[in-house]
């Protein structure tokens, strides 16, 4: 069943309605405790195929919570999700299959320290393996492959067989895009992927982000704080205030204006 | 107004309601020893008394008569064989079991209660009951004894496996499940690469322990260098007892050393 | 797949399936090392499955002579039960008593002389290697029957135990609180009492309560040997055939642990 919802936003609307959207959400809301606590409201946009998408917003703003919708990491309290086409339940074989689509690159790396590198974007190609497969640690010739392939477009492939907690913070974020590359994504969420890096090194992990989103098709849909890397990365931000989506459009239309209203009286943290 | 402060006073300072629990709870212990002493006839007398008897027990165990070294390679082995079985049989016990006790693999709380529960009955039944139960089961020797302490030791390590996966990092597990692998798969790539060295660590500390354990198994005929101990014993042997008793002083020291070293090597 | 990483990846391939290799190779040689060990062992000390499927009736009679268990003599099991208490809480004071000194001779950083700390470290290792079991056996036959027996042999381990954890944690104290004092011209006892005890302090008390927890498990089987406690109660039973009264023991040993235990740790976590 094919149900392709597009809605409007309230402030500008994006240009990436040529396909099928990668990804739809239909009023999406979250809600803690019993409704006490709201994290989103009303939620709608679609993003497009090999699009780069920002959400910027302050922390707290509702950016993660958001993003852990789309793969059911958390569950909505209402609203739909929509990957290509069909709807994310929450069903095991729903999920996994959707998860198998959807790579996530976190804030801190979330790397098996003792693991190796190799190891470690491996583990991205398990939900194409059998658990039997895995408990002896086995993978396809194929997938060993993928896996440096992999790490060659972050250019750690020298690095492959080292421990992972032998890399330096930007490395570790690399091999975490590397195994997220690994499942062969329609789409990578990262999760203030920069955050714990500095600016040098953070310029470095958006860059490979970017190109890799660029040169393989792959939609990314990036949460930043920095109004900067925002600007220098996004094709099209989605701006998040209080759970509320109230800007999707260019990085230049985004006005002073627009900011206060993002921001409030938060704007330091956002600077770098 | 400044104080110098020494370097020790940085600690935190109990409120004065802590310190009033403290004190209660210090006059409740010493009010239950001073009961227990009268209730179980010791005092400084009877300690004292008691001490000449203990001096000329220990005068009779000097020299040790190393007549007893004869026969006794076998025994020394098999204590070490019942501690390295009981040690194995106790590890595959426990990681099942333990892997259902741990809060964040498993959501169902009937399975977690009954194998915690599990795990505490295994642990709180002592190794000697458990090895009058296997004598009964499979005779005499060193079998029941290493089944014995495998089925206590798993009771104790499955607790400790549960508290070490409980203690695991959970964001490469959170990222391993975003990935679309299974539970299982989590398990393998995320959480044992993670508790591994401790598990290892913990092995070799209870394999020790049960070195020690083993050589009292032999005095209900569970194998090991306890039934020729308690012989000498009996026999009011006891030159030769001491002679026993510093071979397991020299084994234990010796299986001491190697698995301080082995753990030691364990790279954190 | 860009054609741009082929290379390197077949590189890969080959480079990964040696390290690979090699990995296995040794972890192959230590299982079967240990795989040998094992067998050996088993054969010595006659490990046998079938054995174990051959006893499953010996067993169903135990139990079946065990069970129902006899309540009725429940309160009778009480004083038992305190005594073994008393028994380990006694054991526990004595060997904390007799640690202290023990300590601080047996570690590097306190003891007035080299030779001092290893025959310190010998002593206490002899007091650790024997089990309070053995003790007992020789205590009862010394001093006669009784729980006093009982106390001395777990206060004779116990001080082996505590006093080398002692020991080690006064060797891995920070230095700098004792440098400042050594400074300051405090003398020897004032640097162990104000520089040394309050570091060691927690994790002391911490095993302190440990060790008491361990003790009211071994106290249970000293009355075996005749010293006392539950374990007294539990042979005698054993010796009259009196099997449904050896099951109701059994299952106060079982709870006594059980809340030592709980009330051990809770203890312990109040600490930290």
């Amino acid at each position: 069943m094919n149900m392709n919802v597009s809605t409007t936003n309230p402030v500008i609307s994006g240009a990436s309605a040529e396909k099928s959207p990668i990804v739809s959400l239909v009023n999406v809301s979250k809600t803690y405790i019993r409704g006490k606590l709201v994290a989103l409201t009303d939620v709608s946009f679609d993003i497009g195929h090999g699009e780069f998408v920002v959400i910027l917003g302050p922390s707290g703003a509702g950016k993660s919570t958001m993003l852990r919708c789309i793969n059911r990491l958390a569950e909505p309290t209402s609203g739909q999700i929509f990957l290509r086409g069909n709807e994310i339940t929450s069903t095991p074989r729903s999920l996994r299959k959707a998860r198998q689509e959807i790579g996530m690159v976190f804030q801190q790396f979330n790397l098996v320290t003792r693991l190796s590198v190799i190891m470690n974007v491996l583990s991205g190609r398990l939900s194409y393996r059998s658990t039997w497969r895995s408990l002896f640690y086995s993978f396809t010739r194929e997938d060993r492959a993928i896996a440096l392939e992999c790490l060659e477009m972050v250019a750690l492939g020298h690095k492959a067989f080292q421990r992972a907690d032998t890399l330096s913070g930007g490395e570790q974020q690399r091999v975490a895009i590397a195994r997220a590359l690994a499942q062969r994504p329609k789409l990578i969420l990262a999760d203030e992927p920069v955050a714990s890096l500095d600016p040098k090194i953070a310029r470095q992990v958006l860059d490979y982000l970017k190109d890799v989103s660029q040169r393989l098709g792959i939609s990314v849909v990036c949460n930043l704080h920095q109004i900067d890397f925002a600007r220098e990365y996004a094709e099209r931000i989605i701006g998040l205030s209080q759970g509320r989506l109230i800007f999707d459009g260019p990085p230049s239309a985004l006005t002073d204006d627009i900011l206060n209203q993002i921001y409030g009286s938060r704007m330091e943290s956002a600077v770098g | 107004m400044r104080r110098l402060i020494s370097p020790a006073a940085a600690q935190p300072r109990l409120s004065l309601g802590g310190r009033a629990k403290f004190l209660f709870y210090m006059a409740g212990g010493a009010t239950f020893l001073a009961w227990s002493a009268n209730a179980l006839e010791l005092s400084g007398g009877e300690l004292f008394h008691s001490l000449p008897v203990i001096g000329r027990y220990i005068v009779r165990m000097i020299p040790p008569d190393w007549t007893a070294l004869d026969g006794l390679w076998g025994p020394t082995l098999d204590t070490i064989c019942i501690a390295l079985w009981g040690t194995v049989i106790a590890s595959a016990i426990g990681f099942p079991l333990g892997i259902l006790a741990a809060k964040n693999l498993n959501g169902s709380r009937v399975l977690r209660s009954s194998a915690l529960a599990i795990l505490n009955v295994l642990r709180s039944i002592s190794e000697l009951i458990w090895a009058i139960f296997f004598v009964s089961a499979v005779g005499l020797g060193p079998f029941p004894g290493a089944l014995a302490l495998g089925v206590n030791f798993g009771g104790i390590l499955g607790r400790l496996y549960a508290e070490a996966i409980e203690n695991v990092d959970p964001k490469p597990l959170e990222a391993l499940r975003a990935t679309g692998a299974s539970r299982v798969q989590t398990i393998l790539f995320a959480v044992l690469p993670q508790v591994l060295p401790q598990i290892v660590s913990y092995n070799l500390y209870w394999f020790e322990v049960g070195v020690r354990s083993a050589t009292v198994l032999g005095m209900i005929g569970a194998g090991g260098i306890g039934f020729e101990l308690v012989t000498t014993i009996r026999l009011y042997d006891f030159r030769q007892t001491s002679a026993i008793l510093l071979v397991i002083l020299g084994l234990v020291t010796l299986i001491d050393q190697a698995s301080a070293l082995l753990r030691g090597s364990i790279v954190k | 797949m860009a054609s741009h990483y082929d290379i390197a990846v077949d590189q890969g391939l080959v480079r990964e399936a040696a390290w690979r290799h090699r990995r296995m190779a040794i972890r192959m040689l230590v299982m079967a090392g240990f795989a040998i060990v094992l067998w050996l062992s088993a054969t010595r000390i006659h490990l046998s499955l079938t054995n174990i499927i051959l006893g499953v009736p010996n067993m169903a009679d135990f139990f079946g002579r065990m069970v129902p268990p006899d309540f009725s003599n429940l309160m009778s099991l009480v004083a038992p039960t305190v005594e073994t208490v008393q028994i380990a809480a006694w054991g526990t004071v004595i060997a904390v008593i007799a640690s202290a000194p023990l300590a601080l001779l047996a570690a590097q950083n306190t003891a007035p002389h080299p030779s001092i700390y290893f025959v310190t470290r010998l002593f206490l290792n002899l007091l650790r290697s024997i089990n309070e079991l053995i003790y007992a056996l020789l205590l009862v036959s010394a001093v006669g029957l009784g729980p006093f027996p009982g106390v001395l042999a777990i206060a004779l381990h116990a001080t082996g135990m505590l006093a080398k954890f002692v020991a080690e944690e006064i060797e891995h104290v920070n230095r700098g609180p004792v440098e400042a004092l050594q400074a300051a011209g405090a003398g020897r006892i004032q640097i162990i009492l104000f520089g040394i005890m309050p570091q060691v302090l927690p994790a002391v008390v911490g095993y302190i309560l440990y060790r008491f927890d361990v003790s009211i498990r071994s106290a249970t089987v000293l009355g075996l040997v005749g010293a006392g406690g539950l374990g007294f109660t539990l042979i005698t039973s054993m010796k009259m055939f009196k099997y449904h009264e050896t099951a109701t023991c059994i299952l106060v040993i079982i709870l006594l642990i059980w809340a030592a235990d709980a009330i051990s740790s809770h203890m312990q976590k109040k600490l930290l």
